[in-house]
């Protein structure tokens, strides 16, 4: 037992805000835990007060509103997996969350832990990138959005401030005429970390070609990226194989992985390549009229 | 390529009751509903817990420790290094056994001293009040080390000038055997293969991390009850403490896994320490993380073939290298050493034969038995050298193998007869056959399918002189009871011991009670380790068995007035098999045997063959009681864009000579190749410069259920094994095969052929890149 | 900091007891001997800790005790017992899918989660549900075996209970 150390437990948003607002930096807002919990067994001195969120009910659930679809940030992985509105409007998210980890890690994991942990590998970021995500934070002070792209800005930090709590996470009702996808790699198939993940959200103009294009990235920088140059090829397009084919390259030149134990750089960078390749195909396919593919 | 069972000789089925019966095991409802208490599920009133303070550096001498702080903290009971000790070597002899010629002395001291030589190398010993007081003290010890210059690869370890880990040239041990003529072998050779295979450090992973409980009573008499797979410990834990070998108590509790991880002495001598020291009960379990930084890993191995092969396939000669990481410290590098150079051309023909081994001292984590103990390691490679022959021959890769089995009455590479069955091409067309047709490929997705067939030894190095002892016992009531040392990993020892005894005394597995392994209470059945168990212990029950069965027999033969060969035995009563109303219950039976001061237990010693050490100029010589034999087949699916392997189908097919219980056995398969499937694929503790960079087990990978299929055991029984009803064993050989089946598949669907372990998805993309460049 | 008292119902069963804030819920289901809930990581990598809080599998290393308080808790002994075990254990104990045992209280929480939501599980989605549960004795075939068996007589038998027993 660390002698300082505390567990608080407020009932509402206020009452949460406020012991941030008068112990930050001392306190840490605790989710799920599956990250804080096995942070603290290794060094039992990193936190000296946690403050459990998982009773508040403003932070939890799944909604509709103005256009957009709003996460709560203590919702668990595990809810994406059966929530509809996740389903109809949050579909690389679930994908997702059907490869997170374990089913048992799953049903305490939290997408805005998930977020606020920023390991470069957090497989819930590179599906809300594709999907224009911003995370809403409050404090005493009040409420403010940032982009989801800007808001994690390197390893295991981000633009939260101490007495800021990730409250939600908010994108805007993807169109019907989308499709976006997530896939990662690890080197086994259950309860695996990511060696590379990649999301792509692509939006179909009326004539069918590329209306927008979305790839995000991880375990591939230091922080969740998004391939800036291979969207851009792809606007305007007809999503065929050689397009296609191209943004898998330019977004494997974004990236900038390192070696670890789980993989080299040169590993991640190729397969970069493959899944941005795979998961463009996949979506293309997926919008595609009735009769035969492009990008097939 | 159809592949169709070889037909197996006639077998008369034996006529036996409960054993070949898939009985529920007498510890799987204690199990299934939690109520079993594991080694660190016990607590005692008055208990402290123990930590262990351990080197941070993999190769150093200690300059400077203080550990008067830790000392000084509240709630710490006392902290002991090496000068609390009076004698300060770990010396881990083969245990149990007595005559035995050659000593595998580590070398190790409980508690280092000067020098360190791997990282988490034990130092200080604590006991506190409290765990968290026990591990804050930890904290305050103060240390400073002289780092020295460490060697972590065995081939630079061996170059002259390496630093001296083991004195005084790093050479731990070498096995040689010649064998023929070995350059007039490859003389006649029209093709001579070469390859090098290589295997990395693994960690046994059990789920049970090491843990106990360790008190002194009114004696002076230290308890330890602890998972070990080696009760007979005893002994050396004794030696360590300085005190008589009759104060050392270990109650051996069921273990959560130990695959050869807790053979050697894990936390025993440091609980009885604290015990000691404190005359209070001690608690110490590691972390998960402890526990892969403290405990053995397997061997790895770089070994090279040299074959000679004539065009239709039969291997000429045959010349092979092996080079083991022993680690830091010696432990059973000698005898893996020894299971690798025996086994080293595989279950094969050789008549000219030469092999090289060498076991090398390095700063690495030190390395000691692990399931398969150096032949699942020369399996490895020589099953896929076989692969390489076939295809530098264009043959079928059964094919090859034919050309060379060993047969019954063949002698292998020590020139040891093969006595029983030697059913390789029944189990290798049997696992084949099995795996079926080839799934069809689709784009980018290759499918491979492939083979090993092995030999495994089961009971111990005969010049061990190994016994086993038993007693088993009726109750007035019909009722049995057996007391045997033997150590449960798991994988049903115990309950083999019941259906055994079930069998031969006709009384129901439920009506069994056994007490295990307890070095004071019961009598002493060795390791269980090197797949001996089933014979040794199981042989050890069935004499003490028959022999009650005997004295039963006799006194009914009396009652019912009929020859015994007329007097069944069975179901808890005996009858007379022309007239089975005529009967008597066992509860009636032996009041009246014990009414006429009949015996109704026995203690039965068994022994395995006695024999003389091999020569050690020529490795000839019979070393092991006997092999099992098999064969074990899969079918992969290779994604050639990103390497990721899937595994399709898994057979595995062993002549196992009888099955006790062909649940267990079946369970024995799954679950030894699932550990070989994770052995090709993900395992590997990975070292660098001493320091292991796979700590728990989000870095050290072992499948999960979504890795593996399921695995179609197909059991063979030739009865002809020295066990039991013609029992062989099944521990080590079910994992022996599976890893190189998987390389074989993997190379099947590639086309080119990954020679180092684990076949990770990076080193197929590697792998076919080279191929498509070549 | 202070101990603080929580309320833990464990397999039925109030406790009320002080923990240190930074106990995980793991340690305190031990401390309160329910020591069928094992320790095989204490990171969430092996399952070998999980129970159901409030209906859901988790690992309960990954838990603070005291986040737990006011909660329902299952552990593996609270399924069953000895004299009267649960489908899913006597199923275990049938196909020989306890080994060492270790992981078995763990797994049988996941088995209990799966078919609580999901009565017919394929083989699949049982290797799925209890892809958090590692086992290094048997290689999953006789779990997934025991909890199809599981599966087909808690079946039967609500059927029978449903008063539409009868032939299968």
């Amino acid at each position: 037992m660390v002698p300082e150390f505390d567990l608080l437990m407020p009932q509402t948003l206020p009452e949460a805000l406020e012991m941030l607002g008068d112990r930050a930096p001392d306190l840490t807002p605790l989710a799920g835990g599956t990250n804080i919990i096995v942070y603290m067994r290794e060094d039992r001195h990193r936190y000296k007060m946690l403050m459990d969120v998982t009773r508040l009910n403003e932070l939890h659930g799944v909604r509709r509103e103005d256009g957009h679809l709003v996460l709560g940030s203590t919702t668990t992985i595990a809810e994406l997996l059966t929530d509809p509105l996740i389903a109809e409007y949050g579909s690389p998210l679930r994908q997702a969350a059907a490869v997170f980890a374990s089913p048992l890690v799953r049903n305490r994991a939290t997408v805005g832990g998930n977020l606020v942990d920023a390991s470069p590998a957090a497989d819930t970021a590179p599906p809300l990138l594709v999907m224009n995500a911003e995370v809403e934070l409050a404090s005493q002070k009040g409420v403010r959005r940032v982009p989801l792209d800007e808001f994690i800005v390197g390893v295991n930090e981000t633009l939260r401030q101490p007495e800021e709590l990730l409250v939600s996470i908010r994108w805007p009702l993807p169109s019907t005429r989308s499709s976006g996808g997530f896939s990662k790699i690890g080197l086994r198939k259950g309860a695996a970390c990511s060696v590379v993940s990649a999301a792509v959200m692509v939006e179909k103009d009326e004539d069918g070609l590329c209306q927008s294009a979305r790839i995000a990235l991880g375990a591939v920088a230091t922080r969740p990226i998004r391939a800036y140059a291979a969207e851009e090829i792809l606007v305007g397009q007809p999503l065929k194989l050689q397009i296609i084919d191209l943004a898998g390259q330019l977004s494997a030149e974004t990236v900038s992985p390192i070696d670890d134990i789980r993989g080299s750089a040169d590993y991640r960078r190729r397969m970069v390549e493959v899944l941005v390749r795979r998961l463009l195909s996949r979506a293309a396919q997926e919008m595609a009229p009735r009769e035969e593919s492009d990008a097939t | 390529m159809k592949y169709k069972a070889k037909p197996l000789p006639p077998v008369e089925p034996p006529d036996l009751r409960v054993v070949g019966k898939p009985l529920r095991r007498v510890d799987a409802l204690g199990k299934a509903v939690g109520s079993t208490v594991y080694a660190g599920d016990f607590s005692m009133p008055n208990m402290l817990h123990g930590k262990v303070f351990r080197s941070s550096q993999p190769s150093a001498r200690i300059k400077r420790l203080d550990v008067s702080k830790a000392r000084e903290l509240p709630g710490v009971i006392c902290v002991l290094t090496a000068k609390d000790l009076p004698d300060a070597k770990l010396v881990t002899d083969m245990p149990g056994q007595t005559g035995q010629k050659r000593r595998a002395g580590t070398d190790a001291p409980v508690l280092a001293s000067e020098v360190i030589r791997y990282r988490g190398e034990p130092i200080a010993l604590v006991a506190a009040e409290r765990l968290d007081i026990a591990e804050q003290a930890l904290e305050r010890i103060e240390i400073e080390y002289d780092t020295l210059p460490g060697v972590y690869d065995p081939l630079e370890a061996m170059k002259p000038g390496a630093p001296v880990v083991y004195e005084p040239d790093n050479i731990v041990a070498t096995w040689k055997i010649r064998k023929g003529d070995v350059q007039a072998g490859m003389a006649m050779a029209d093709m001579i293969i070469e390859n090098t295979f290589s295997v990395p450090f693994v960690d046994h992973a059990y789920l049970e991390p090491e843990a106990g409980v360790a008190w002194m009573d009114d004696q002076n008499v230290i308890h330890i009850r602890v998972c070990t797979q080696v009760v007979e410990h005893f002994r050396s834990i004794a030696r360590a403490l300085g005190v008589p070998q009759n104060k050392i108590h270990i109650q051996g509790t069921l273990l959560g896994g130990g695959f050869g991880g807790k053979e050697d002495i894990t936390v025993e001598i440091f609980l009885a320490l604290l015990a000691k020291h404190t005359r209070r009960p001690v608690r110490l379990a590691y972390s998960r993380e402890e526990s892969i930084m403290a405990h053995s890993k397997r061997h790895p191995f770089i070994i090279t073939h040299h074959t000679g092969v004539k065009r239709n396939g039969r291997i000429t000669a045959a010349e092979i290298e092996m080079i083991s990481d022993a680690g830091a410290y010696p432990y059973l590098s000698p005898y893996v050493l020894l299971y690798a150079t025996v086994t080293a051309c595989g279950p094969y023909r050789v008549e000219h034969l030469k092999v090289d081994s060498t076991s090398v001292a390095t700063n690495n984590p030190f390395t000691s038995a692990f399931r398969g103990f150096g032949a699942a390691q020369a399996c490895v490679a020589y099953e896929q050298q076989m692969d390489e022959i076939a295809k530098a021959l264009d043959m079928d890769p059964l094919d090859v193998r034919r050309a060379n089995y060993l047969s019954t009455g063949d002698r292998n590479a020590t020139g040891q007869q093969m006595k029983s069955a030697v059913w390789l091409e029944e189990t290798a067309t049997r696992a084949l056959e099995a795996l079926g047709e080839k799934t069809s490929e689709c784009g980018l997705i290759k499918v491979g399918q492939g083979f090993a067939s092995y030999m495994q030894s089961y009971g111990r190095i005969t010049w061990f002189h190994d016994t086993s002892r038993a007693w088993v016992g009726l109750e007035l009531d019909g009722t049995a009871v057996i007391r045997c040392g033997v150590p449960d990993l798991g994988g049903g020892q115990v309950n083999t011991l019941c259906q055994i005894a079930s069998e031969v005394l006709g009384v129901p597995l439920e009506n069994f009670i056994i007490y295990s392994t307890d070095s004071a209470l019961t009598p002493l059945a060795g390791t269980t380790t090197a797949t001996r168990q089933l014979y040794m212990s199981g042989s050890a029950v069935h004499q003490a068995a028959s022999e009650i069965r005997r004295v039963l027999l006799e006194y009914a033969q009396l009652h019912f007035e009929q020859d015994i060969e007329n007097l069944e035995l069975a179901d808890g009563k005996v009858y007379v098999k022309s007239d089975p109303e005529n009967l008597l219950p066992l509860s009636e039976l032996t009041k009246m045997c014990a009414a006429e001061g009949l015996p109704l237990s026995n203690l039965a010693l068994f022994k395995a063959p006695f024999t003389d050490p091999i020569d050690p100029e020529t490795g000839q010589g019979d070393i092991f009681p006997d092999f099992t034999f098999g064969a074990h087949a899969v079918e992969v699916a290779v994604d050639t864009e990103t390497g990721e392997i899937t595994l399709l189908k898994s057979v595995g097919c062993h002549d196992v000579g009888r099955a006790i219980n062909p649940i267990a056995v079946e369970g024995q398969i799954q679950g030894g190749s699932a550990q070989g499937l994770g052995y090709a694929l993900m395992e590997e503790v990975q070292v660098v410069e001493g320091v292991i960079q796979t700590p728990s087990l989000s870095e050290y990978l072992i499948p999960t259920s979504r890795d593996l299929p399921t695995t179609k055991a197909i059991i063979l029984e030739s009865g002809t094994g020295l066990g039991p009803f013609g029992a062989k064993g099944i521990g080590e050989p079910s994992l022996t095969p599976a890893a190189p089946a998987v390389a074989n598949a993997v190379t099947n669907a590639l086309g080119v052929r990954i020679k180092d372990l684990p076949l990770t998805p990076e080193k197929v993309l590697a792998a076919i890149e080279e191929a498509k460049n070549a | 900091m202070q101990p603080k008292m929580i309320t833990l119902t464990v397999n039925g069963r109030k406790h009320q007891v002080a923990f240190s804030p930074d106990e995980t819920l793991l340690n305190a289901l031990r401390q309160l001997n329910y020591t069928d809930v094992k320790n095989g990581c204490e990171k969430g990598d092996c399952g070998a800790c999980a129970v159901l809080l409030n209906g859901k599998a988790v690992n309960s290393c990954l838990v603070l005790a005291c986040q737990a308080d006011g909660s329902e808790i299952l552990t593996n002994a609270g399924l069953g017992t000895m004299d009267n075990p649960h489908p899913i254990q006597e199923a275990f104990a049938d196909a020989g899918a306890a080994q060492c045992g270790y992981c078995t209280p763990g797994m049988i929480i996941s088995a209990k989660a799966l078919l609580d939501q999901n009565p017919h599980p394929s083989e699949e989605e049982i290797r799925e549900a209890i892809s958090g549960n590692l086992c290094r004795c048997t290689g999953y075939a006789q779990i997934i075996t025991a909890i199809q068996i599981a599966a087909e007589r808690m079946a039967a038998s609500a059927l029978a209970d449903s008063g539409q027993g009868g032939k299968q």
